[in-house]
């Protein structure tokens, strides 16, 4: 703070002598004119120039105007009669004294008025001059540090300090070191201390702007996270006028459209490359599935016709029955695993047609009871003609797999039914499946038709699944714009899955 | 009768498949000459005797679906196509092109078996070229002459449309017909492919034939190909 009034102090004085001495120099030609009797409006008029050159080369208008006041009195002292004296003899003067009094008054206000635009319009080009040079220099970085070392230095140079920037990573934490200007050629990296606190600081700050112990600190706000502070030291802060401090505000906000724009663009790429993974992985699945499927339907047929060869006494029976079954669970996950990888490649594309429910659900219970001729499945569909846009073959898949997992846990002879109403609230065909086995877990539930999730609860000898016919089951319903659920029956043992159709094609 | 006397073409490129299938077609008194791609495929359609032909249609030179158009050009042997289950529109594709039946991997050797006799029915009903005056499977019966259909002896009314669906299927019985082909046959070719008026027709009569319609005793549905009348 004292170096701010010593410099105000200085100002004050220069400007004060500079009068001074303007004066005294208009005094000193008006004598000379007055010698070579010059007529005496030339040294009214050399006064006059005297409070102009005054007012160009002075801060502000009370000088202008203090000269004006003065010249009145320092010609009224030494140009009328009584000479050396502050009165005046012949009254006309004071007409000489008033108009010279307007006119230096005048002049004055307009020259420090005109000087004053011109400064500020000065001032208004180099902030566009800097803010360009901020732009143009941040559309070259290529990462974070790029844009943080350009922002550094050019506000440095701008606000006469040296500034310093902080960039913050994805989570909003504080990087561990920060850049900052130490001379107009060189850069230090400095470590940043309590990171925790600059954090806790930077969410609690509601002005843009905290200040600690070394700096004032701007937050650089993104479109939606903060994504770093510029550093100004304290000392510069202070001194900072109004415009310099637009103009850093300004800055900052440039810097932060940069590190958005280079982190959406990052974004991209990464999105991009995920993708392209996302794809080579779903082809390699693909192409395994494709290959796996006609050697095992070499087994399945192969392990039948020893099946149909042997005689039922025959231990070689037992063995290849037992192989054809493993070939046919293994069957089914690779059909799975075909499924989702269509699913998830989003190239699926429903091939929807008005289809009746009763072909549909038909087709899926006839396909359970070919493979599981032991068990009895209820049918319960409505009389009337019911036609749900659907893909036929696609929720075909969704009620073999949820028939096939009823099986799975429900003993033959126990009830396993499937049941289609119309509900006529919601416009929906809701489909149920629901059986008489020991039901879901309740720690099941939520996760029941995540990929992978396989259950705890293991019954003696029960063939394990990996998890993958309920997420099918899901994508295929949520692509349909219907939804799916589980739960356990109410009226007994027993699980019950849910799933909803729209009765009507939504126009896009 | 003896079935030696039918020669059936393996087209299968899969060594395992194909073993596998012979020796079933074979152990039931059928010869087989198999073709391990389409081109060994017309080859022996050429040189040799051939009633029946077992078509893979994922093989390794020429697409299944082209061979079937280029064995329709000069011969009208029946053609089964043998295809994988995510294969369903060159399924369905390849029926509206000629193929008269077909199975889908993996299948038991009865499926087979069935297939192959419904085929080897149709073409000697074509041979013979003698017209039928009445047909029954189980407890449906079907009175071409006078246009009536009886369930266990008892007469069922039906609508015109009805009857000729019904009429279609027992003409082609054990056989899956697509549902463009169907639509063809009853609508006419101007109709378009609008498959809700026939599932309508469809479900109209199943209740009249049917106990339960969605567990179907004689009309069975092949979902995203067609339906099948089942005659065993």
């Amino acid at each position: 703070m004292m170096y701010l009034k010593d410099n105000r102090i200085v100002s004050i004085i220069s400007n004060f002598l500079k009068m001074a001495s303007l004066l005294f120099l208009a005094t000193v030609t008006g004598y000379i004119f007055k010698m070579i009797e010059f007529p005496e409006t030339t040294i009214v008029l050399a006064y006059l120039l005297g409070v102009l050159i005054t007012a160009r080369f002075s801060k502000g208008y009370l000088y202008g105007v203090l000269a004006s006041v003065l010249s009145i009195f320092v010609y009224n002292f030494f140009f009328t009669e009584p000479y050396y004296t502050l009165a005046v003899n012949d009254p006309s003067y004071f007409v000489t004294f008033t108009v010279m009094m307007i006119t230096s008054l005048l002049t004055s206000t307009l020259t420090s008025h005109a000087k004053k635009s011109a400064t500020v319009a000065q001032e208004k080009e180099s902030e566009t001059k800097a803010l360009y040079m901020l732009t143009n220099h941040l559309t070259d970085a290529s990462n974070m540090q790029d844009i943080a070392v350009t922002a550094t230095n050019i506000i440095s140079a701008v606000i006469n300090c040296n500034a310093a920037c902080l960039c913050f990573d994805e989570n909003e934490i504080p990087e561990k070191t920060f850049v900052q200007q130490i001379s107009s050629e060189k850069q230090i990296s400095r470590e940043t201390k309590n990171t925790e606190e600059i954090k806790h600081k930077t969410e609690v700050s509601q002005k843009g702007y905290y200040i600690d112990a070394e700096f004032y600190n701007w937050l650089i706000y993104g479109r939606d996270s903060i994504l770093g502070i510029i550093r100004i030291p304290s000392d510069s802060a202070v001194t900072m006028t109004e415009s310099k401090t637009r103009l850093l505000c300004a800055m900052i906000e440039s810097t932060a459209l940069a590190m958005d724009r280079l982190l959406s663009a990052q974004q991209r790429i990464k999105y991009q490359e995920e993708t392209v993974q996302e794809r080579y992985r779903g082809n390699l699945l693909r192409a395994i599935s494709h290959d796996l499927r006609t050697p095992l339907s070499g087994i399945m047929g192969t392990s039948e016709m020893i099946i149909d060869m042997s005689n039922q006494s025959d231990p070689r029976y037992d063995l290849a029955k037992q192989i054809h079954e493993d070939a046919d669970w293994l069957h089914s996950l690779v059909e799975n695993i075909l499924s989702l990888t269509r699913l998830q490649d989003g190239k699926l594309t429903l091939n929807k047609q008005f289809e009746a429910v009763e072909e549909v659900v038909g087709g899926a219970v006839s396909h359970i009871t070919q493979r599981s001729p032991e068990y009895e499945i209820t049918i319960k569909i409505p009389n009337e003609l019911l036609l749900v846009p659907m893909d036929a073959k696609l929720i075909e898949q969704v009620l073999i797999n949820l028939l096939d997992n009823a099986i799975k846990h429900t003993l033959p002879g126990n009830e396993i039914s499937v049941t289609v109403v119309h509900d006529q609230d919601t416009n929906c065909a809701v489909f149920s499946v629901a059986d008489r086995g020991e039901g879901i877990l309740a720690e099941d539930l939520p996760n029941i038709f995540k990929m992978f999730y396989t259950t705890r609860a293991k019954h003696a000898d029960a063939q394990h699944g990996i998890g993958l016919g309920l997420p099918i089951c899901d994508a295929i319903v949520k692509a349909h714009g219907g939804t799916i659920s589980a739960q356990n029956r109410k009226d007994g043992l027993g699980a019950e899955f849910i799933f909803t159709l729209p009765m009507e094609v939504k126009s896009k | 009768m003896s079935n030696l006397d039918e020669c059936i073409l393996v087209v299968e490129d899969d060594a395992q498949i194909r073993n596998f299938i012979c020796y079933s077609l074979q152990s039931d008194g059928f010869k087989c000459i198999t073709a391990k791609n389409a081109q060994g495929a017309l080859n022996a359609l050429v040189s040799e005797q051939i009633d029946i032909m077992l078509l893979d249609l994922g093989l390794p030179d020429f697409d299944g679906i082209d061979v079937i158009k280029k064995v329709r050009e000069w011969s009208e042997i029946p053609i089964i196509v043998v295809s994988a289950r995510d294969q369903d529109k060159e399924k369905a594709n390849a029926l509206d092109i000629g193929a008269d039946d077909y199975l889908t991997k993996p299948f038991s050797a009865t499926e087979l078996l069935a297939r192959i006799r419904v085929a080897l029915r149709h073409l000697y009903k074509q041979g013979g070229n003698r017209q039928q005056t009445n047909a029954k499977i189980g407890g449906l019966k079907i009175d071409y002459e006078k246009h009536l259909v009886y369930l266990d002896d008892k007469e069922i009314h039906m609508t015109p449309m009805e009857y000729i669906l019904l009429s279609l299927l027992f003409k082609n019985a054990g056989k899956v017909l697509t549902t463009s082909y169907i639509i063809r046959e009853i609508w006419g070719v101007g109709y378009g492919n609008d498959t809700q008026a026939l599932r309508a027709l469809m479900a109209g009569l199943r209740r009249k034939i049917e106990k339960e319609p969605a567990k179907p005793r004689y009309i069975m549905t092949e979902i995203g190909v067609g339906y099948r009348l089942m005659n065993e």
